[in-house]
């Protein structure tokens, strides 16, 4: 199959782009059984952890006053009674069918709150990975390039603030300047009824999208300042300096393209986040998302959903995986893709 | 001298006798001694942690029983004295180097504040203990009973256990402590306590109840089958943009007559008269199987038979235009309300309360003392048991229902205040077993005056007036906007001081003292039936 696709490939495209597919169907085909393997692990550790869906349900006030064979009729409707194999091979077959089950706590289809909160997630973590991405790298090429200079002093020192800073504390201290002292922004949520379009849920996405940007271009910023400083002490570009190309071309074109494969990599990793969300930037900032999603059901053992997210997770990470080989082989021609 | 004998073995018979009458026996266990049970009563300070510890917020305990009138007055406080606690531990012969092992389940830093320092004022007359938190199942670490409910062993680990008495019914303190209870897994069984509290139960009449309760009371004073620490308060959140018009404030984790439909609300800033609020939903509406008027749209989207006062005694009709008890408690005849509809313009018909109450007997998750109202109807056990379709003790004659107990269901009122009929058109053919995962609880149709506008799952969710609604209010609510928080108060103070909450209510005593430095909000406190303790293990441990 991979050896037709290849040969189709080869009459109709040039030896790079095949290069390329036939590596990403490989790395797709090892990605199932990793797959396989992962969720098991995501599904024995929910196994592992005490409790279970039903121990969460009530308040545990309330617990005392209801029958132990209530809570077992409870367990028996939701099928947590069958043996821990049988249930992950259930939710496994499912998947295969493309039915990823029920929420145990609401009776809810999987897919519909995922696909129900996926949007608020990808929405802010795209913002933010643009906003990391872009100030980080100009920001850490500045400081190379001025390195032991002012700038470079302070934007290390902002950098270093940066990186110690928890999320839940610049969060908090955003909210209170520029929403409650400034009035500028609201304090959190998303959507308000009647005012769904862009546009209006804008001023909810700035200030959760820019502390969390903020708070990764720190460590962009750092890899990018490290990275450029190597790339600059290269023989290429002292070669380039002497055939007299001018300075911003060194530094731009010869210099900057090559500081940005171990920022890549940063990125690449950065983006499996894309679906599993900042679960703190989402707490702070009451963000429907899917990480604050996740870290719920976790709490409450909604183990169809986990493992959903979970999937989706894992999937991502080794996505971006695949994407940060392709693009490090594209942007350093030393890299081959084998 | 055989006289002499006679009478000291008399003199010792009676006195066994008296010591034996007035007091649950001892065993293995030291805390089965009531001496080391009223030695730790005295080793707190509860006086001083409520001052410090929760700010004023909380009130020390002397019984299971809030202050107010269903408690018998004058009880022994156990005001601080460690030297009685020393002397009460000297005589029951209390081994210092005897650690208990003191369990709870609260997530929050003020729990484990006052286990530190319970530990150091137990300490202090020489009782040590260590504290952890139970996760997971806690019902199965907390609350399995002994298969003998008299000599035990005990079926749990812990020795005290911190958690909270929450009660709608005053029956609920104390059931749960009879001998063999179905989650008494700490108190074995004492054949007076066990006739105190049936003789709370043999009456609907709520004089007779009072004063079994106060005589109730004054044992567990003595006896501290549990040891009582403190009542917690509600505190109610308002806005200066809220007027109540002195309608009575009431316990808000209870549905009682609050006649939301006559409150005021200032315009917001975009002109319209909204109430904001929280607890709205995360992922479901909440079913109204365990306590239906905890969770905020419960409040308005649905009306009971009967409403309650603010002290949650039952007040007058509301479905029901009135309501008839027979003299022997037996019998409760509900007329129900003519007009009537359901938010999708259904017509509520006695059908629906019929099968609210099938309904609910058959979800796992129903209240107990809702369940064990229900279970007295006649006709119920052949029902549950698969034997027959409904519950025979269920009459419907037009609008009438008929309600027909085979034992006198002291609540039965109370529950008909708080569990509010359901849609039966909506809901039949959905399994009771899985209710809360039935369709109806992503948007449910009430009787209440207000149904729902819109809702944004995780966003928001509105709700508008119900233009049917049966009665006519002097408010000019037009729209409720709850954002959502899934713990209940997740939120409430960035929410408050964002101008977002017009109305709230919870429990949480740093909330409270956060939304109390805001100018624009109000803060009611309000004693409620909510009392943390330790529960004792008194069983013998299996070592």
């Amino acid at each position: 199959m991979e050896r037709t696709i290849a040969l189709f490939l080869v009459k109709n495209y040039n030896r790079g782009v095949v290069v390329v597919i036939s590596y990403a169907i490989r790395r797709i085909l090892v990605l199932i059984p990793t797959l396989f393997v992962v969720t098991f692990f995501v599904f024995t550790g929910l196994e592992l952890t005490p409790g279970d869906a039903v121990s969460y349900m009530v308040s545990p006030d309330v617990l005392a006053n209801i029958s132990p064979e209530s809570l077992e009729q409870l367990r028996e409707s939701l099928g947590l009674n069958d043996p821990f194999i049988v249930r992950y091979f259930k939710w496994m077959g499912g998947v295969f069918k493309g039915d990823f089950g029920y929420s145990l706590s609401s009776g809810v289809p999987i897919s519909e709150i995922v696909f129900d909160r996926l949007p608020a997630t990808l929405e802010l973590s795209i913002a933010a990975l643009l906003i990391s991405t872009l100030l980080g790298s100009i920001l850490g090429t500045v400081s190379a390039l001025k390195k032991g200079g002012m700038v470079d002093n302070i934007l290390t020192f902002i950098g270093m603030i940066g990186v110690s800073i928890p999320q839940f504390f610049f969060g908090l201290v955003a909210i209170l300047i520029f929403s409650f002292k400034l009035g500028l922004f609201p304090v959190g949520g998303r959507i308000l009824p009647g005012h769904e379009a862009f546009l209006d849920r804008l001023p909810y996405l700035i200030l959760p999208s820019l502390v969390l940007g903020l708070t990764m271009s720190a460590g962009v910023m750092r890899y990018s300042r490290s990275s450029m400083l190597e790339t600059l002490n290269k023989e290429y570009i002292k070669t380039a300096r002497s055939k007299g190309l001018p300075e911003w071309r060194v530094n731009f074109i010869h210099g900057f393209r090559a500081s940005l494969s171990p920022v890549i990599v940063l990125i690449g990793f950065r983006l499996p986040m894309l679906i599993g969300g900042s679960v703190v930037i989402e707490y702070i900032f009451q963000w429907p998302g899917i990480g604050k999603e996740f870290v719920a059901a976790v709490r409450f053992q909604n183990i169809p959903l986990v493992m959903m997210i979970a999937l989706f997770m894992v999937f991502s990470v080794l996505i971006a995986s695949l994407l940060i080989d392709i693009f490090t082989a594209m942007l350093d021609p030393r890299i081959r893709l084998e | 001298m055989k006289k002499i004998i006679n009478l000291v073995l008399m003199v010792v018979l009676v006195f066994s006798l008296v010591v034996f009458s007035s007091s649950a026996s001892t065993n293995s266990n030291p805390l089965s001694d009531v001496r080391v049970r009223q030695a730790i009563a005295y080793a707190i300070d509860m006086k001083t942690i409520s001052a410090t510890l929760f700010d004023g917020k909380v009130i020390p305990a002397n019984s299971l029983t809030p202050d107010g009138e269903w408690k018998v007055s004058r009880l022994n406080n156990y005001d601080y004295n460690p030297e009685k606690a020393k002397e009460l531990l000297k005589e029951a012969g209390w081994d210092p180097n005897y650690v208990l092992d003191v369990v709870y389940y609260y997530t929050d830093q003020i729990t484990v504040d006052l286990m530190t320092v319970i530990q150091e004022y137990l300490a202090d007359v020489g009782i040590k203990i260590t504290f952890r938190r139970l996760e997971g199942d806690l019902p199965a670490q907390l609350w399995v009973k002994p298969s003998d409910p008299v000599n035990g062993p005990a079926s749990v680990k812990w020795d005290l256990a911190y958690a909270a008495n929450a009660a709608l019914a005053m029956h609920e303190y104390y059931n749960r402590f009879k001998g063999g209870a179905a989650s008494n897994s700490h108190t074995p069984t004492d054949t007076k306590l066990d006739a105190l509290i049936a003789a709370t139960n043999e009456t609907a009449d709520v004089a007779k109840q009072k004063a079994a309760f106060y005589e109730l009371q004054k044992y567990e004073n003595e006896q501290l089958f549990a040891i009582p620490l403190y009542y917690q308060q509600a505190f109610i959140y308002e806005s200066n943009r809220v007027n109540r018009k002195g309608i009575l404030y009431g316990n808000e984790q209870f549905f009682y007559d609050w006649r939301i439909i006559d409150w005021d609300v200032m315009p917001d800033k975009n002109g319209e008269n909204v109430l904001y609020s929280n607890r709205g939903p995360v992922e479901f509406f909440d079913i109204t199987a365990v306590n239906p008027a905890l969770t905020m749209p419960n409040k308005f989207l649905f009306d009971r038979l009967i409403v309650a006062d603010e002290n949650l005694s039952p007040k007058k009709g509301q479905l029901a235009s009135e309501y008839m008890v027979s003299k022997d408690g037996l019998t409760i005849e509900f007329i129900l309300r003519k007009g009537v509809t359901w938010h999708d313009g259904k017509p509520f018909t006695a059908e629906d309360v019929k099968f609210t109450v099938e309904y609910l007997s058959k979800v796992p998750q129903l209240n107990a003392v809702a369940g064990e109202t229900f279970s007295f109807l006649e006709g119920y056990n052949d029902y549950i048991n698969g034997k027959s379709d409904g519950i025979s003790g269920i009459v419907i004659d037009g609008n009438k229902v008929t309600f027909k107990f085979v034992k006198l269901a002291p609540n039965a009122l109370l529950i008909f205040s708080q569990w509010p009929p359901l849609p039966k058109h909506l809901l039949e053919g959905t399994d009771p077993l899985k209710a809360q995962q039935a369709k109806y609880w992503q948007a449910p149709v009430g009787t209440g005056p207000f149904k729902i506008g819109e809702v944004n799952m995780n966003n928001y969710a509105t709700f508008v007036r119900y233009e049917k609604y049966w009665d006519k209010g002097t408010g000019n609510i037009e729209k409720i906007h709850l954002y959502p928080s899934g713990d209940g108060e997740e939120n409430l103070v960035i929410n408050a001081e964002a101008g977002k909450v017009d109305y709230a209510f919870g429990k949480i005593v740093e909330n409270a003292k956060a939304i109390e430095k805001m100018e624009h909000m109000k803060i009611i406190p309000i004693n409620i039936r909510y009392t943390r303790l330790f529960y004792v293990n008194k069983f013998p441990k299996t070592k």
